[in-house]
């Protein structure tokens, strides 16, 4: 197990990175900011990924597709920020998250209907619900939470 | 964990698992099981360490709170 405070170090910096710049920090760039080697990075990235099992690396690489409530892998969940789309969300849920993430900022989520692939507009300021296009806008979990819960995780 | 436009067109979703009509959510409860107390420290310095492990808990209790104390919200076993 790695040190704690450089693993919520590591975090800060992952989380920072992508509310930065709308992607998240390759290991080798994380290892430059803490000031280590690159393998001490990619190890800590490792661990800090174990302890933050909600987000996930994509299979057979070291590269962070999600790092909730952002995901660095496009999602349908397109986040914008003063007008500039670079953002996307791990899911539908965690969407309504991202709002925590720039404070006293309007965060407007816009995705199509998995059904009808018409648009679907969440804006949100510190919280707080400000537009909700469609009114009728529901979340659906389709597989329970739990160790039972199973692949893909972002259903 | 998706939105949709409705129910209905969550029902009709290619991909819909029958098993979940308990599944939905009206959006102001979702706004408020994803923005409690430990997400508004996401940036802090100590969120790993501090924050995250009190998040199960958290949920927990507003899940409880908004009527959704079954083992489909909850993550606990079915009972038999």
């Amino acid at each position: 197990m790695a040190d704690p405070r450089l693993m919520d170090q590591a975090f800060q910096r992952l989380m920072r990175s992508l509310v930065e710049s709308g992607r998240a920090l390759h290991y080798a760039e994380l290892s430059k900011e803490m000031g280590c080697s690159v393998e001490e990075g990619r190890q800590l990235l490792l661990a800090v990924m174990q302890a933050y099992p909600i987000g996930w690396l994509h299979p057979d690489t070291d590269y962070i597709a999600s790092f909730p409530p952002l995901n660095s892998l496009p999602t349908q969940y397109r986040v914008t920020v003063h007008g500039e789309q670079k953002w996307f969300a791990q899911c539908g849920f965690e969407a309504t998250s991202v709002t925590w993430l720039f404070p006293g900022t309007s965060v407007r989520v816009e995705a199509p209907c998995l059904d009808c692939g018409e648009r679907m507009v969440v804006e949100m300021r510190d919280g707080s619900l400000v537009t909700v296009d469609p009114p009728g806008i529901v979340g659906h979990l389709n597989y329970g939470f739990g160790p039972s819960r199973g692949r893909p995780p972002f259903l | 964990m998706n939105l949709f436009r409705s129910e209905e067109h969550a029902r009709r979703w290619s991909q819909f698992n029958p098993r979940s009509e308990e599944g939905f959510i009206s959006l102001p409860e979702l706004a408020g099981f994803f923005g409690t107390e430990t997400r508004h420290h996401m940036l802090d310095a100590n969120y790993l360490s501090a924050w995250f492990p009190k998040r199960a808990a958290e949920r927990r209790a507003f899940l409880e709170q908004i009527g959704k104390a079954s083992p489909f919200w909850l993550g606990t076993p079915s009972p038999p």
